[in-house]
């Protein structure tokens, strides 16, 4: 019976002689949103083991990474392959930074579920608006047969994305974000990597004994939820609209920031409003791939700071205004 | 290092290595420091060559790069960018992990009782060094590095892009954290230059 349902597909490849084409034929059958759902999905739940490398402004540098999920828990290791050994203890929400050299654990609380891989698009993305998504062809990553999926912008306001999507689980090993030249910002890639294998809690425990280290707290922000506020950009790039609007009392600073972020599903911008007029302190600055923009207006400081082109965060700062 | 792996290497960073060499390639990287540092390095020139930035002794860097396949010494004065294995750490821990985590040693830190109290008052702003691979090189200011954690956590919560503002926010944080070793390097001379001399 299972031979009948299959038989279709296999002769044509057997005929062929490279099976390799089936493999590429049912990929593309799929549809390329469907892939991302899966990628989601894979994200969530793939526990997983291996060497990453990423590349960025020049620098390959690579981390060992284990990576379990256990009742919708989340436990990883990440260790730096050099430098000063420092590693990365996660155990659901609580995370330990350790750092042997300094003899130092640092703490913190994470309410989310970032992962290795959680610059990849959500479900709100709205592709074949600002975005479109397809198959590229199929490829090989960490001796793993993939398919590349491409994100691509429609405009030069937002980055793209390259994704290498393990063939049997989805799980992406590979990522790159692309710049407005078309050239890989960052990437991201799995050397070697073995999927949903048994790990065992010891790979997931400090290799260092941590007993007399020092241990440091993380100050939290203070937010306060859905504030409303006068200020809204006048000429937002298309596909962007608000999503969030918080007051935020930052570390150091007294007043309260009004904190709006704009999104188009994929890429976030923040904008922050406080109190000031230096003037010297407008204009553009970029760290990697995000880029931020100061703007003095009304006696306020506008600084707009997201993942997106320069050109983004300029006209989202410059056009900022009471209603 | 012999010239057949400086060739594969040149050749991955170009994108011109087949799957299969790329891959045995990015195994041994993993496991090679050498080699991610010469990968590294040769994305730099390619960089530099394709005019995406302004590096010392541009004119040269084909030369180096033929120097260096072929195994012939180098000038001392031609400048081509060096991973400082110490910086370049903290902003790779960004791609798995929250900045916000190794933030914790710079945006005051809250200490647990009995922790070493000059760290906890140590509100020392660290100037960022810029990035020399920026066209126009900006200097990122403290309030600037909150509005980064700021949007890192935000973008976050969004479910998107939230790791890349993660990054960006560890890489700003790199450079003070450099900047406290400094300074804590510094007090530990000064406390050091305090000590009664013997007679």
């Amino acid at each position: 019976m299972k031979f009948r349902r299959f038989r279709p597909l296999l002769w044509p490849a057997l005929l062929m002689g490279n099976l390799s084409c089936s493999a590429t034929a049912a990929a593309e059958r799929v549809e390329p949103s469907d892939w991302l759902n899966r990628m989601g999905a894979a994200v969530q739940t793939t526990s997983y083991e291996g060497t990453v490398i990423r590349i960025q402004d020049g620098k390959a540098e690579a981390l060992k990474v284990v990576h379990t999920v256990r009742d919708g828990i989340i436990r990883e290791k990440v260790v730096a392959q050099e430098g000063d050994g420092l590693e990365i203890i996660r155990n659901g929400n609580e995370v330990h930074c350790i750092l042997p050299d300094r003899k130092s654990v640092l703490v913190e609380e994470w309410d989310d579920q970032s992962t290795l891989f959680s610059t990849l698009p959500s479900s709100e993305v709205r592709f074949g608006s600002e975005y479109d998504v397809s198959i590229v062809r199929e490829d090989r990553v960490a001796g793993r047969q993939t398919i590349l999926l491409a994100i691509r912008p429609h405009d030069g306001y937002r980055y793209g994305h390259r994704i290498w999507l393990d063939t049997e689980t989805a799980f992406p090993l590979q990522t790159q974000l692309i710049g407005e030249d078309g050239s890989p910002i960052e990437q991201v890639k799995f050397a070697e990597i073995s999927l949903n294998k048994e790990i065992h809690a010891s790979a997931l425990a400090p290799s260092y004994s941590t007993e007399n280290f020092r241990w440091y707290n993380q100050p939290s922000r203070h937010v306060s939820h859905n504030l409303e506020t006068e200020w809204q950009s006048k000429d937002l790039p298309q596909g962007f609209r608000a999503v969030l609007t918080h007051g935020e009392t930052l570390p150091g600073d007294e007043h309260v920031v009004t904190h709006i972020v704009y999104s188009d599903g994929l890429a976030n911008v923040s904008v922050f409003i406080a109190p000031g007029d230096d003037q010297s302190a407008e204009g553009p600055s970029r760290v990697g791939g995000s880029n931020s923009y100061n703007a003095i207006i009304d006696g306020h400081r506008v600084t707009a700071v997201g993942e997106v082109p320069a050109i983004t965060v300029e006209q989202i700062a410059r056009t900022m205004g009471l209603r | 290092m012999n010239d057949a792996i400086r060739m594969q290497i040149s050749a991955f960073v170009d994108g011109e290595l087949p799957d299969a060499e790329a891959d045995l390639l990015l195994r041994r990287m993993g496991q090679d420091a050498e080699l991610r540092r010469k990968a590294a390095e040769y994305l730099e020139i390619g960089r530099a060559l394709r005019g995406e930035r302004s590096v010392p002794g541009i004119d040269r860097l084909q030369e180096r790069i033929a120097a260096e396949i072929d195994d012939k010494p180098l000038d001392d004065d031609v400048v081509v960018p060096v991973i400082k294995s110490g910086s370049a750490i903290r902003p790779l821990i960004g791609v798995a992990v929250a900045a916000s985590v190794a933030l914790v040693a710079i945006f005051g830190l809250q200490m647990t009782p009995g922790i070493d109290e000059k760290l906890a008052g140590d509100n020392t702003v660290a100037e960022v060094v810029e990035d020399p691979g920026y066209t126009v090189p900006q200097q990122v200011d403290e309030q600037l590095r909150q509005y980064y954690l700021s949007h890192g956590a935000s973008s976050s919560e969004l479910g998107a892009n939230g790791m890349n503002a993660r990054l960006v926010s560890l890489r700003l944080s790199d450079e003070a954290l450099s900047e406290e070793d400094a300074v804590d390097s510094d007090e530990a001379d000064d406390s050091a230059d305090e000590l009664p001399t013997q007679p």
